[in-house]
């Protein structure tokens, strides 16, 4: 990540300078304003899902859920953390509904619970960032508003093909982590 | 409903849990800048556009029209960015041509892996993200590839 961004950061500027130093800087401070918006605004939403959250914990409904899924996720993720499993089936159920705003707070934690503070990253961690990264959307619901209201005849006719097309993505990502893992493990 | 029917203290349980979308954010919200600052400064310096020129004939090859490599590659950095980009095709190829059609689908079956990659580890101790960042990008270009190819059959 540093090396990414190092290299961005360095030719950006670069070019920028060359090209039209007096956009520089306006423009850093436009992005900086538009995150401190977006936070706001994510701020909004972490708050429901995040109290929805602690409400479906007390309940114990999301243990149940993550009993449904924690033989599956134990498998996929090599872990027996049950409080990492619940979080983790909770974060991969709201992806699959096209809420990847809702899943991410639900994700970080699940990162939180998975670190094991060496400042190495380890092998449950990759797979939950491959999964979230691309994950199955059974309803992409945000794109198809998108559509009808650009006025399409049938916004929903790019749902088989979106579903199809990220199941075998996911897939792709799994088993590479699946095989580089396996490959590190060796050695 | 279900909560209220196992007597939970529905409302103390709420307000617990939202207590602490505060803190998650400040604490994602230096990443989020560091990110979104090299996204624009990368699209603004003309830079974004020299990386679609070539790359485009790669996705060519690959089956991905030179219309939405854009798409594909602005992807992975910004989410409201390939939005609006997405807007753009529609006026541009109305929204139930074949070009609109994969553009939805790509947007469909893909995240955005930077800000997924920036957010979700910034809670934690890991330094470096060694082989997840990679594979995430494969897979979605995967994905990008596959959409095309489907709604060319479908």
């Amino acid at each position: 990540m540093n090396k990414i961004w190092l290299y961005i950061m360095l030719l950006s500027s670069l070019v920028i300078i060359y090209t039209n130093p007096s956009q520089a800087l306006p423009t850093m401070i436009q992005a900086s304003a538009d995150c401190v918006k977006l936070c706001f605004e994510l701020c909004a939403v972490y708050a429901i899902w995040l109290g929805l959250l602690e409400i479906l914990e007390q309940s114990g409904l999301s243990a149940r859920l993550a009993k449904l899924f924690s033989p599956f996720v134990k498998k996929l993720f090599k872990t027996n953390d049950e409080e990492a499993i619940k979080l983790i089936s909770i974060s991969l159920s709201a992806n699959f509904l096209g809420l990847g705003n809702a899943s991410t707070p639900y994700g970080i934690k699940a990162m939180e619970r998975l670190d094991d503070k060496t400042g190495k990253i380890n092998y449950p961690m990759i797979m939950l960032m491959v999964l979230s990264s691309c994950s199955i959307q059974f309803l992409p619901t945000t794109i198809m508003g998108l559509r009808a209201s650009a006025g399409s005849a049938s916004s929903a006719d790019i749902v088989l093909p979106t579903l199809l097309s990220s199941i075998i993505s996911t897939s792709c990502g799994v088993f590479l982590t699946y095989i580089i893992g396996k490959r590190r493990k060796k050695k | 409903m279900y909560s209220a029917f196992k007597k939970v203290p529905v409302y103390n349980a709420f307000v617990k849990g939202a207590k602490g979308a505060f803190p998650l954010v400040f604490d994602i919200f230096p990443y989020l800048v560091a990110i979104m600052l090299a996204v624009s400064i990368f699209r603004i310096s003309g830079l974004s556009s020299l990386c679609i020129k070539i790359v485009s004939p790669i996705f060519a090859c690959l089956g991905i029209p030179n219309e939405i490599s854009e798409l594909v590659l602005l992807r992975p950095f910004t989410g409201s960015g390939s939005i609006a980009l997405l807007n753009d095709i529609f006026v541009k190829y109305g929204a139930d041509s074949y070009i609109s059609r994969c553009a939805c689908c790509i947007l469909g079956s893909s995240e955005t892996v930077f800000y997924v990659a920036t957010v979700y580890f910034s809670k934690t101790s890991v330094k470096k993200l060694s082989y997840a960042l990679p594979i995430a990008l494969i897979a979605s270009l995967v994905s990008s590839i596959v959409s095309c190819l489907l709604c060319k059959v479908m």
